[in-house]
């Protein structure tokens, strides 16, 4: 209707008109968050590299950002972005997949980076199910959920992610939902700044796959459910566990400060005479 | 000044989306009657004497298919 272009077009490929997700998917939500962090940091793309791995939450770095963006094997874009870390150490290196990719399958790349405190932000896009396979039992899944692989209700418990993302020792580690986009980029401008292992777990809808099984229905309505029962970490820690059933607890779960991987080793090289 | 602006061949349409209807807290969108390329519904544009440019449509859409000027980024809706 006007030749204006939305404020963070500047950030994307302009070839890509349309996102690649279904219509009121929350990974649309949180790539803007993601961008209005970017663009409040006074950061630009070539700052910038971008991994993800496999899913529908894959697919938020590339086709969409107009950046160096690496599209990997499933489970595997922390070790790739470990490397590409190595190599790089200038960039920011951020993460992109989704709960199946980094908890399930990449369980194990997520603890270790975490535990070894590499300079990296991940953005582990929570939809608590696998979406693009056609809404499989997640370990995020909730313990009692319909799914087409839990048609009697899901028997297991699941994964607080960022209780073990803190557990692993990571140096930032915040949680929001979609209903709190604003927070979300707060987050990560802090997350991106962190020099350390930082994790925003960011609780999504999947109207698609989600929404069906869980019948917790459209876009709107699983909003709505963000709504009226996220909490605050800060409310929450004052509360008995009994009363969080239900609850999506939301916040600032770890900010601090302790050595670094790559300027670890930079330092290691530099006391035995290594090649920096 | 226009506050809104819409992009509504972005829009994935306000029947399975309707993310903006839901936050706007002047419930100032309404689906036009026309599709857009794609065959979705997008919003008609919002009564500019009724915004408050609060920015909420622009940050909840999840298509990029809304802008507001002088938007509310870091407002906070709580
Ligand atoms: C090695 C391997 N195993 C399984 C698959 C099939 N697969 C593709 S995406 C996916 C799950 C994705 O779930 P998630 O990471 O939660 O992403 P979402 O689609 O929910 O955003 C699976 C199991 C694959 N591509 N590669
Ligand atoms: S299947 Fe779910 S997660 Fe995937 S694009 Fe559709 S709504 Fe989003
Ligand atoms: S929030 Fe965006 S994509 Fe969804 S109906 Fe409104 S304009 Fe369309
Ligand atoms: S800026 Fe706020 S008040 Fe104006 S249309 Fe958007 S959501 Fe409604
Ligand atoms: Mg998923």
């Amino acid at each position: 209707m006007s030749e204006k272009t939305h404020p963070l077009r500047k950030y994307m490929r302009p070839q890509v008109k349309k996102t690649t997700f279904c219509p009121g998917c929350g990974a649309g939500i949180i790539t803007q968050a993601l961008l209005r962090a970017i663009d409040e940091l006074g950061l630009t793309m070539d700052d910038f590299v971008f991994v993800s791995g496999i899913g529908c939450s894959a697919w938020i770095p590339s086709p969409l950002l107009n950046a160096d963006t690496l599209h990997t094997t499933h489970g595997r874009p922390i070790a790739y972005a470990s490397g590409v870390k190595m190599g790089l150490p200038d960039k920011h290196v951020v993460v992109v997949s989704g709960d199946g990719d980094l908890s399930a399958i990449g369980g194990n790349h997520l603890i270790h980076a975490a535990r070894r405190n590499i300079d990296m932000t991940v953005i582990l896009v929570n939809n608590g199910i696998y979406g693009m396979t056609g809404g499989q039992t997640a370990p995020t899944t909730p313990y009692g959920l319909t799914t087409i692989t839990s048609p009697y209700g899901n028997a297991e418990q699941e994964f607080d992610i960022s209780a073990l993302v803190v557990a692993a020792g990571g140096s930032y580690v915040a949680r929001w939902t979609t209903y709190h986009p604003r927070q979300m980029t707060k987050s990560i401008k802090k997350a991106i700044q962190k020099k350390g292992f930082a994790m925003i777990e960011a609780i999504t809808q999947c109207p698609m796959q989600f929404g069906r099984v869980s019948k917790q229905g459209s876009a709107v309505n699983m909003l709505k459910n963000y709504k009226q029962n996220g909490i605050r970490i800060e409310k929450a820690a004052k509360m008995d566990p009994s009363e969080l059933q239900g609850k999506i607890v939301e916040g600032v779960f770890v900010d601090c400060d302790k050595p670094e991987l790559i300027s670890s080793v930079a330092a290691l090289q530099r006391r035995t005479g290594g090649k920096e | 000044m226009q506050k809104v602006i819409l992009f509504p061949q972005s829009c994935k349409g306000m029947e399975d989306c309707g993310i903006c209807a839901f936050v706007c807290p002047r419930s100032l969108f309404v689906a036009s009657e026309e599709m857009n390329e794609s065959g979705y519904l997008p919003p008609l544009p919002p009564d500019e004497e009724k915004c408050t440019a609060c920015g909420n449509c622009m940050i909840y859409c999840p298509d990029f298919a809304i802008a507001v000027e002088g938007g509310a980024v870091d407002g906070s809706e709580e």
